[in-house]
């Protein structure tokens, strides 16, 4: 039998550990699969969570959740019940979950459709492309003094890129910034608590599905050289995507280009300003840029935890998870888990064989992979390359509010000018 | 230069392609295809081909005539 541990997922939540959450992810894999207060078990040991990505009996769909069927049960009754005092109430929008959100067969349809158009051949061309931008970004800062890694650079570039990929205006971008975070909190259990944040969610979700929406009807009267245009025109065996699921399909798309890359490029800026002996090697040898991406996404990465729903009573590591259930899989546990990985609570800039849990692992494996790589090798290339004698102003950083994606809100670094 | 993959680990993530797309293409969505003896032109982007398989399934090693190159040396 399962033990009500005192493994708190809370604690993940808990701002007081956003910093440095990693000791407190080694105290959760003394217990590989641990029963929650809540019902929800949480997994933090590379093998578990590995395992239980690629088993069919778990699902990405929210809705099969005994917490989420509760949930939206609650929701209508309280619909029923204000509708029964005669108050105005209004009709649920339907939404289809985006392809993260959904399993086979329909989930590798969508998904199918989107890798159709994110082919090797755009990423490549891209590749001048963020060349470029981070070049633009980094040259207004040549008189030296203080940058913010993360509203002069690592921002704006992975936006700047998503943008022109999809086919959104650059100049859109002012309208949605604002919708991006609280849409990216709904991954965050944490930080959907209030009724008024549940609110200014759903408020930013509908008016993202508006704008995604309108811009649609644009690009269908006149397509471009772009994924959105590319995914409207795809036709798949199973079918081609209908105008909801574009809409949710593009938003989703936009959002993880908003609140991922970002955090890949200013952990892996914090961690060589924390260590000059990395900084230095980094210089020495551009090549090793490459395993460093790797390690930073073994070691700080992006993305921390994803949930799940068990389908079937499933047993792993001496626990029955029981059907319904939810599963919170901790990708970054996995990734430091010292059963796993040699010094796996050490950054080794060159380590081999490394199979870290970043992208995740398994069907859901991140669509943006490859485009968040080209994007890191050369923003922290030319990061660690042309700033002379950079120092972190504030260490820690402030974090922002997610824990599920987090890293620094912003990264403020003093410099002495740029090399050219 | 010469490249083997392990295709018994190869799950099809694709990730190769992105980094090298005229040396590695996936067929469909599971089948691997690749060309075993790349020019030095590709070095740097066969490493990051390598480095990013999620499975690590991608070898590097010196083609024949590098080998028979260096045994001549050493003879």
């Amino acid at each position: 039998m399962t033990q009500k541990s005192k493994i708190d997922f809370k604690q993940i939540l808990d701002h007081s550990h956003i910093a440095n959450p990693y000791p407190l992810y080694a105290q959760f894999r003394e217990t590989p699969v641990a029963l929650q207060e809540d019902g929800s078990y949480l997994v933090s040991t590379y093998n578990e969570v590995v395992s239980l990505l690629h088993d069919p009996r778990i699902s990405s769909d929210m809705r099969k959740s005994d917490a989420q069927k509760r949930f939206m049960q609650q929701a209508k009754q309280k619909r029923e019940e204000m509708i029964a005092q005669g108050q105005q109430v209004e009709e649920p929008e339907e939404i289809v979950p985006a392809f993260i959100f959904q399993d086979p067969p329909n989930h590798d349809r969508l998904r199918r459709i989107v890798t159709s158009q994110l082919t090797p051949e755009r990423v490549e061309n891209m590749s001048s492309h963020i060349e470029q931008i981070v070049k633009e970004h980094l040259d207004k800062h040549a008189q030296g003094g203080q940058i913010d890694i993360v509203d002069d650079l690592a921002y704006p570039l992975p936006v700047t890129v998503i943008c022109q990929l999809l086919g959104v205006p650059r100049e859109d971008e002012a309208q949605f910034h604002a919708w991006a975070e609280p849409l990216a909190s709904v991954l965050d259990p944490g930080q959907v608590q209030t009724e008024e944040q549940q609110k200014q969610i759903m408020q930013a979700g509908r008016q993202m599905r508006e704008y995604m929406g309108q811009l649609l009807q644009k690009l269908k009267a006149q397509p471009g050289d772009n994924l959105l245009s590319g995914m409207m025109a795809a036709d798949d065996i199973d079918g081609a995507m209908s105008p909801r699921e574009l809409i949710s399909t593009a938003v989703l798309l936009l959002i993880a280009g908003h609140e991922t890359t970002v955090n890949l490029i200013t952990n892996g800026t914090l961690a060589m300003l924390r260590s000059p002996e990395l900084l230095e090697r980094l210089r020495q040898d551009p090549e090793l840029i490459i395993t460093y991406v790797e390690e930073l996404l073994r070691y700080d990465p992006p993305v921390h935890f994803r949930t799940r729903t068990a389908l079937a009573d499933i047993q792993i590591a001496g626990t029955t998870i029981p059907q319904g259930a939810t599963i919170i899989l901790v990708l970054a546990s996995g990734s430091h888990d010292g059963q796993r990985f040699e010094r796996s609570e050490e950054l080794i800039p060159d380590r081999q064989g490394n199979e870290h849990l970043g992208f995740g692992s398994g069907l859901h494996y991140c669509v943006g992979a490859p485009l968040a790589r080209v994007e890191a090798h050369i923003a922290l290339g030319e990061i660690s390359r042309r700033l002379i004698e950079p120092k972190l102003a504030l260490d820690p950083p402030p974090y922002r509010d997610n824990a599920a994606l987090r890293g620094p809100r912003h990264l403020p670094v003093n410099f002495k000018g740029l090399r050219s | 230069m010469r490249i083997s993959v392990d295709l018994n680990r190869c799950q099809g993530y694709g990730q190769c392609c992105f980094a090298d797309p005229s040396v590695f293409k996936l067929r469909g969505e599971e089948v691997l295809e690749f060309d075993p003896a790349p020019g030095d032109e590709h070095r740097l982007k066969v490493i990051r081909a390598a480095k990013a398989c999620p499975v690590q399934a991608i070898y590097i090693g010196e083609s024949y005539e590098e080998q028979e190159e260096r045994s001549h040396r050493h003879e």
